[in-house]
């Protein structure tokens, strides 16, 4: 029956496809005179003033709820209303936007665009989570953040991802978050927002092959637990770097762990973290600390070999530009020319182009030298991450307890309620 | 064990959720898909109705028809939309039904957990380092792999050395030096730069000698149907086979031969020249010059500027066209603009364009897309309205354009057939051919739409369908295929006299010092006062076929035969000398 079941969520799920993508469509006005007059397209106002301050205002509202559930109530119960009002405020009255995990973006960008002045609003957005993580871990992943509520809503039979292949995986969110910000920086456009799986839900509105995207995030969030944050989310990579300085951390049990075992099958997400004693054999304590040497000589390397292949990626990633892209095609159609349909974009944009390609060109190679140097960046981030998250897989902890692994767990409050001293304290066991 | 009731219910909700998820996903893909395949806009019952409007424009039946099918498709596509907007907010009660429902029986069938007891957790730990490291060097090769598909699957036009940055930047700023080097517009007058001269009215300004026989006659090598150019003492003619496209330049005194130059390796055209129907050939296109440079545009899409010492300039390639008969649109110049009318297909949109192009650098200044098939007919500049504007024709629209910029400035849907006829300014209205239909003067000072209100008078009497209109301001002259002159006034279109004449023609007629100049297809040339009176003023005996229009420049008519390029002038030699 619970195959029938899968069989159905699958389906219903993956029909969502379905859903929005007609609403991309758009009637051409009438190609003959009748006397009307088409009104002019003009841009949406911008949300008031107050509106902005009322949303950063909630957003601080629920991360303090949020800690106060979660340190205070320790009531998961709790944190499902809030996540379920973050989904409902942030998700779908606010579209998605302005969004935490977007807004690292728009501040990389004022830094580099002096023309941009990021608003204060945003900067809350952007920096309010992380300070709350540094002080009582990731609050805004357990009950404010839309994204992952949504992710939670779906989760139905949650299956263990292996710990090992959990770790590799976790450093592709700080590849995405390099990559954002890389483009953020070079004023290409903002790709964390662009690729965001499920504000296109949040918006009844979106491409194929992003809610399509969302669609297979939702599909698996079914049996593996929030895959978007665990394995993509950029600002959950932030969170997680956070919350391992956090002051005050997630505990499972209030009073003494009893290594019972309960609360370890009871993490849908792996963060839960199995008791580790030290290394006693002097020998392998050896071998450990030739292969950190090893190890730290090779972050360097690392760093410098992904400076140089990001230096060679550069005219790919470059054409990310829409200045640069338009150069490319300009030039192409000089050497190959091709034939566009009338009035398709590439016409109307060659036919730009021709008319004076000496600003496109120019602007091109100013994009060029920017990509040159940001792709650099990008390509030594990778080989830094890769490296430290080496060096971080050599180094040994010891634990006495299980206890949630800081950075990633999503204080989801769900293990307080397998442990049987919480249920004491609860006075649901006498 | 049997399920507890309340398992089986939330199973049967679950299950009665995602079957109405997936009726209601099938009905919103079928209706987008369908949407997608069924555009409106194409509709075959539209687009005859448009077809049956373009061919009768003041159909009002047809005009209502089209409004009301429009509507309809409207109402239509309003009703997807709202039908998609339930649809998409009906299937997110039904997911929240069928994970409410489906979580709830997963949890009830959920076994409780019993742990035991657990050994070795240092070893699981080192071993789980060791595993995580190396899937983690596994995930690093493929990130990098993932690069190095995206860097080797990527082709950069773009330079990659600061050197080819400089070099590509640098041309941008030289290209505009050589728009001050343009001749005055008297040298344009003097000569004949383009087809039917510098304005394309088919009148000679410089001269006005009796023409009384051959003075030289050179031979050519490659066929073609273009008309000479000339300026100074120079003569081209472009002639082409689908071997090679050539452009020969000749001595206007003397006739020799000066130079012949191919245009060859002309980047992105294909190897394998496109076939073009034989009538047309590959150079029926008139070649044009500034004075400085030479151009000649060929049927396979080939371009190419020339120096006047025979050196190429630049290239292009502009092809493929789709045109049925082969391209014959001739290359227009105005100043240091060259103008390229390609208007190809057999149906709208067809991918016809105008092109404006620096002639010193062969830059594309600008490129407007027209809403019409292939035509033939060249395009004229004028000076009307405060505006130095671009008539272009082709069925079923004359369209303005301004020179600066290409903006549309006006068109009238008057055209109709296959356009051959190229327009003339005269009296201050624009005279065009609808091909075997009528006769028109339209007022060139209108905007937007101006079909209902530009034309002046309309004539429909012995309305040519391939040469084309010329005037001395007062009265206009047609010729038609088979040899009947007809003047009209130009200021009310009426009828002044008819000639039939005793050829047959394909040539455009030409007008020097008060001369009609009409050329039969097979001679002779045929002089007329070109007054209120057709007086018979000579002619002079070809024997060679003709196609291409005749030029004038110095007093000198300049013929293309198909085997020879003759110069005509006062003081004819007693027989025609082969240099």
């Amino acid at each position: 029956m619970a195959r029938h079941l899968k069989f159905v969520v699958a389906l219903g799920v993956m029909l969502l496809l379905g859903l929005m993508v007609s609403a991309e469509q758009r009637f051409p006005p009438p190609d003959f005179e009748n006397g009307y007059v088409l009104p002019s397209a003009s841009t949406p106002p911008a949300r008031q003033f107050w509106l902005q301050y009322a949303d950063a205002g909630v957003l601080l509202a629920c991360l303090a709820v949020a800690v106060f559930l979660l340190y205070k109530k320790r009531s998961r119960r709790g944190l499902f209303w809030l996540s379920l009002f973050s989904l409902a405020y942030f998700g779908f009255y606010r579209k998605g936007c302005v969004c935490v995990i977007g807004s690292p973006q728009n501040v990389v960008y004022g830094l580099f665009n002096p023309q941009y002045a990021v608003p204060a609003t945003v900067l809350i957005f952007c920096f309010a989570p992380i300070v709350v993580a540094l002080f009582a871990g990731r609050a805004f992943c357990a009950g404010v953040c839309p994204q992952g509520a949504l992710q939670d809503f779906m989760l139905i039979k949650p299956v263990s991802v292996p710990l090992w292949l959990e770790q590799a995986l976790g450093v592709i969110p700080f590849v995405f978050l390099g990559a954002g910000l890389i483009c953020a920086g070079t004023g290409t456009g903002f790709l964390i927002c662009r690729y965001d799986p499920f504000v296109p839900f949040f918006r009844l509105s979106g491409g194929l092959f992003i809610l399509a995207a969302g669609a297979v995030f939702l599909l698996a969030g079914m049996f593996v637990g929030r895959p978007y944050c665990r394995f993509l989310c950029p600002y959950g990579g932030l969170l997680r770097l956070a919350s391992l300085a956090s002051k005050w951390r997630v505990r499972v049990t209030p009073a003494v762990c009893t290594q019972c075992r309960l609360c370890e099958k009871s993490c849908p997400f792996g963060a839960m973290r199995e008791p580790a004693p030290a290394q006693t054999n002097p020998t392998g304590l050896a071998a450990e600390r030739k292969r950190l040497g090893w190890l730290l000589v090779l972050l360097p390397a690392l760093v410098l070999a992904g400076a140089w292949a990001g230096a060679k990626l550069s005219p790919a990633a470059a054409q990310l530009d829409p200045n640069v892209a338009l150069a490319e095609r300009y030039l192409r159609q000089q050497s190959h020319p091709a034939q566009y349909g009338l009035m398709t974009p590439e016409a109307l944009s060659l036919q730009r182009a021709s008319e004076n390609p000496a600003p496109i060109l120019q602007s091109a190679a100013e994009a060029r030298r920017r990509y040159d140097t940001a792709c650099r960046l990008f390509g030594g981030w990778i080989g830094l991450i890769l490296g430290v998250k080496l060096i971080a897989l050599s180094l040994r902890s010891s634990r006495t307890d299980y206890e949630p692994d800081r950075g990633a767990c999503f204080a989801c409050a769900r293990c307080f309620s397998a442990c049987p001293d919480e249920r004491v304290r609860l006075g649901q066991i006498l | 064990m049997n399920a507890s009731p309340v398992y089986r219910a939330l199973v049967l909700t679950a299950w009665v959720a995602g079957v109405f998820c997936a009726l209601l996903c099938g009905v919103l893909a079928y209706e987008h898909f369908a949407a997608a395949t069924n555009d409106p806009w194409k509709s075959p019952q539209l687009l005859a109705l448009k077809d049956k409007l373009a061919a009768e424009p003041k159909n009002e039946a047809a005009q209502k028809e089209i409004r009301q099918l429009d509507l309809q498709f409207r109402r239509q596509f309003r009703r997807r939309l709202a039908l998609d907007k339930t649809g998409a907010w009906l299937l997110a009660a039904g997911v929240v039904v069928l994970a409410l429902a489906a979580g709830r029986a997963v949890t009830l069938k959920k076994p409780l957990p019993l742990p035991q007891p657990k050994t070795g957790g240092g070893e699981q730990s080192v071993r789980l380092a060791s595993r995580a490291r190396w899937s983690l060097a596994g995930v690093g090769l493929v990130i990098a792999g993932s690069l190095l598909v995206v860097r080797l699957g990527n082709t950069s036009y773009l330079p990659a050395s600061q050197a080819g940055w400089q070099k590509l930047l640098a041309p941008s700023a030289a290209q505009e030096a050589p728009v001050e080097d343009v001749p005055a517009l008297a040298e344009f007058q003097a000569n004949w730069p383009r087809f039917r001269g510098w304005d394309g009215s088919g009148v000679s300004l410089s001269g006005s000698n009796a023409v009384a026989g051959v003075l030289w006659q050179s031979a050519i090598p490659a066929p073609g149907h273009s008309s000479p150019v000339v300026w100074g003492d120079r003569v081209f003619i472009s002639g082409g086979t689908v071997a090679r496209r050539e452009v020969f330049c000749y001595n206007a005194a003397t006739g020799a031969l000066l130079w012949q130059r191919p245009l060859e390796n002309v980047p992105g055209s294909p190897p394998k020249v496109a076939e073009v129907p034989e009538d047309t050939g590959y150079a029926a296109s008139t070649m044009a010059t500034d004075g400085r440079h030479v151009y000649a545009i060929f049927a396979n899409g080939d371009l190419g500027a020339f120096n006047f010492d025979g050196t190429v300039a630049w290239t292009k390639y502009l092809g493929p066209w789709k045109n049925p008969y082969g391209y014959a649109t001739s290359l227009a110049v105005w100043g240091s603009n060259l103008l390229i009318q390609l208007d190809q297909g057999d149906a709208r949109p067809a991918g016809s364009k105008l092109l404006s192009l620096q002639g010193a650098s062969g830059r594309v200044l600008w490129e407007r897309d027209r809403p019409v098939p292939a035509s033939w007919a060249t395009p004229i500049v004028i000076e009307a309205a405060g505006k130095t504007q671009i008539i272009t024709l082709a069925n079923p629209w004359v369209i303005s354009y301004a020179l600066a910029g290409g903006n549309e400035l006006w068109r009238a849907q008057l055209l109709e057939n296959e356009v051959v006829p190229s327009p003339v300014l005269a009296g201050g209205y624009v005279l065009l051919l609808s091909p075997s239909t009528s006769l028109m003067a339209l007022r060139p000072d209108g905007a937007g739409d101006v079909t209902k209100t530009c034309v002046v008078w309309t004539n429909e009497e012995n309305v040519p369908d391939i040469s084309s209109p010329v005037s001395n301001g007062e009265l206009a002259f047609t010729v038609t295929s088979g040899g009947m002159v007809t003047c009209v006034g130009v200021g009310d279109g009426k009828k002044v006299w008819e000639k039939q004449l005793d050829m047959e023609v394909q040539a455009s007629p030409g007008l020097m010092g008060g001369r009609l100049f009409v050329l039969g297809e097979h001679g002779p040339l045929a002089m007329l006062q070109a007054g209120r009176k057709p007086d018979d003023l000579g002619r002079i005996a070809l024997a060679d076929r003709f196609v291409a229009s005749p030029a004038f420049a110095g007093g000198h008519v300049f013929l293309r035969g198909m085997t020879n390029l003759y110069c005509l002038g006062p003081a004819a030699a007693k027989s025609a000398k082969q240099p």
